[in-house]
């Protein structure tokens, strides 16, 4: 157990690794975690899957064979291939994506106090708010690309295989293949900022406990009671500060005109969520034991 | 050498430079429960300190406070001169440790754990990341499995992962909690051989064990905790010179012997294997002195000494009684 030395291993007298190093460590260790490559995985597949059930779907009514409902949604998405990612990032925000974002954020700080390995970041030493600015940033940055394989895998599979140059709107109008995929490039955009909303309440909870799970189950339990919320009426004064509520406005990509006013809205609430779930990250992490 | 009530100001006044680590009144609370209460703990530079203390002294809380990973209730640290936790970026990236075992992550291998560890050390330049990385294997024996997911590895092989990594790079303190748990015979003698080559290029080491026999075997000071009290520290042979200041003398004439050292004051009473005589206000030399004057034939003088167990429980136990001072206050002796 003895080690010749040839060089001298310290050169360097700095009281904080470089910030890069660490976030590049981050970024390096979240995406080579097996369940983050399934999680990766599943999400470039899906919209394949999709777009072959919706082609299979369109051909058979073509046929004939459907009723008038697999019709009209037939004669919506032959030819019209761009719609798909539109269609994907909607539904994937309803659930799957949050589920990701706050599965990210639960492994970063519960799941490493955990294993135990978070004492090893803080004795090296990484400073609290320093690792939590790392933390958020290998959420974010994981968050990002889920929400952009989702949109580029089934951009490339709804022109693969169900065809088409433009965009069909809700207005009845198709834009131009630009302009399409501008629209796209802002739901997505739109949708990794609701992500990121989620994630950053979902760290602050992360922050709080030493199990992942109850982070994953609060978050996941939070937006479904949020969705139920949003839906009665009754309660219509509690809509505009749940997140959920402000995620259905997003679907306004594809109209014709654009109305904004929604969007908007989505993006105050999302940063508001962020700034909350920041700062209550922060409190919790500069005392928390480590 | 210190014993916990009226030291502190003693040594406060002493170079707090000569301290690697340094508590005063150190205090944790959790909820009702009192972890630690009344911790002045001093850690020499150059010493190896074995905390000892049964399970739940408080001797892991007291780590983690001297490392700044839990914030103290009340009393103040100072870990390498420096205010703690305030000063962790200067302290730290000078201690390595190992608290409350390794803590490293299952999917990645060995290797890649402790790049990990070594991305986020201060110290470290990023070019020679790899080469700390594989020394720090190659020192701890993990050379050949460190490409193997840590998910595989034996407890033992685990352990030296958290020693590894709290060798990474050279340190002026290396503080490891239970450093020897679930390692096999040799690894127990592999982890001595570190504490021994960190003591010999002059790194403080504090480990903290409930081994007695571990502690003996590889410390040169020892802090005993107890309920969450430091209730004896100081140099691990004065403690246990302090702890009996007996000798023992083998003759024959154990008559003649008691009498010719109580004719000279000397407090001296018969013991199963020859003459037992309290040093306390004597030397041996004199001893030995006024026997051979008496004629007394001596076939053999031995300093009795406690041993670190018996020390331990005496001192554990009469702490339990609530009369532990007066028993401690012995051990407090001239500087």
């Amino acid at each position: 157990m003895t080690v010749a030395v040839d060089a001298p291993i310290v050169t360097e007298q700095r009281t904080k690794a470089p910030v890069g190093r660490l976030l590049r460590s981050e970024l390096r260790f979240m995406i080579r975690r097996p369940r983050t490559l399934v999680a990766l995985g599943v999400l470039a597949v899906a919209p394949v899957i999709a777009a072959i059930a919706m082609s299979v779907a369109t051909t058979t009514a073509q046929n004939g064979n459907g009723g008038p409902a697999v019709e009209s949604v037939a004669s919506l998405v032959s030819g019209n291939g761009l719609i798909l990612p539109v269609f994907l990032l909607l539904l994937s925000l309803a659930m799957l994506l949050p589920m990701l974002g706050a599965m990210w954020s639960a492994d970063a700080l519960a799941g490493e106090s955990q294993t135990g390995a978070l004492r090893g970041l803080l004795l090296a030493p990484v400073g609290r708010l320093r690792l939590l600015a790392v933390k958020a940033f290998g959420v974010a940055v994981l968050s990002l690309l889920a929400v952009v394989i989702v949109a580029v895998v089934s951009i490339v599979a709804g022109l693969a295989i169900l065809g088409g140059d433009g965009m069909l709107t809700m207005s009845g109008n198709v834009l131009p293949f630009g302009e399409s995929l501008g629209r796209i490039a802002l739901l997505a955009a739109l949708v990794t900022v609701q992500v990121w909303a989620v994630a950053a309440v979902a760290l602050a909870i992360s922050a709080a406990t030493d199990h992942p799970l109850v982070v994953l189950a609060s978050t996941l339990g939070g937006i479904i009671v949020f969705t139920i919320l949003g839906n009665i009426p009754a309660l219509d004064w509690l809509h505009p500060v749940l997140l959920t509520d402000a995620w259905e406005s997003l679907g306004d990509v594809i109209r014709d005109p654009m109305p904004t006013d929604g969007m908007v809205n989505s993006v105050l609430r999302a940063v508001c969520y962020l700034v909350i779930g920041y700062s209550l990250a922060l409190a919790r992490i500069s005392t928390k034991d480590g | 050498m210190t014993i916990e009530s009226e030291a502190p100001a003693a040594s406060a006044a002493g170079a707090p430079a000569r301290l690697a680590a340094r508590t005063r009144n150190l205090r944790k609370v959790y909820g009702k429960t009192v972890a630690v209460d009344h911790v002045d703990l001093d850690v020499p530079v150059g010493a190896v300190l074995g905390m000892l203390g049964p399970n739940g002294s408080g001797k892991t809380t007291t780590i983690r406070m001297l490392l700044g990973l839990v914030l103290p209730t009340a009393g103040s640290v100072e870990l390498l001169g420096h205010k703690m936790p305030e000063g962790a970026g200067w302290a730290l990236p000078e201690v390595g440790a190992l608290v409350e075992g390794p803590g490293f992550h299952p999917f990645l291998s060995g290797r890649d754990n402790l790049m990990r560890v070594a991305a986020a050390e201060p110290r470290l330049a990023s070019k020679d990341i790899p080469r700390a990385v594989g020394q720090a294997l190659e020192r701890v024996g993990l050379s050949a499995a460190a490409n193997r997911r840590y998910k595989g590895y034996s407890l033992g092989m685990k352990q030296r992962m958290g020693l590894a990594s709290a060798l990474l790079i050279p340190r002026r303190f290396v503080i490891l909690d239970e450093p020897t748990n679930g390692l096999d015979p040799a690894g127990t003698r592999e982890v001595r051989a570190v504490i021994a080559d960190l003591h010999a290029a002059g790194t403080t080491v504090l480990v903290s064990s409930h081994l007695l026999a571990e502690v003996e075997a590889t410390c040169t000071h020892v802090a005993v905790l107890h309920q969450g009290s430091v209730v004896a520290q100081g140099e691990l042979t004065e403690l246990l010179e302090a702890g009996d200041s007996g000798l023992l003398v083998s003759t024959p004439d154990v008559k003649v012997a008691v009498d010719a050292l109580r004719d000279n004051r000397i407090p001296a009473r018969e013991a199963p294997s020859g003459v037992h005589v309290d040093l306390a206000v004597t030397t041996a030399p004199d001893v030995v002195a006024t026997l051979v004057r008496a004629g007394v034939a001596v076939h053999e003088v031995r300093r009795q000494r406690t041993g670190l167990e018996e020390l331990f429980a005496r001192l554990t136990e009469s702490a339990d009684q609530g009369a532990g001072l007066s028993e401690v206050d012995t051990f407090e002796e001239a500087r």
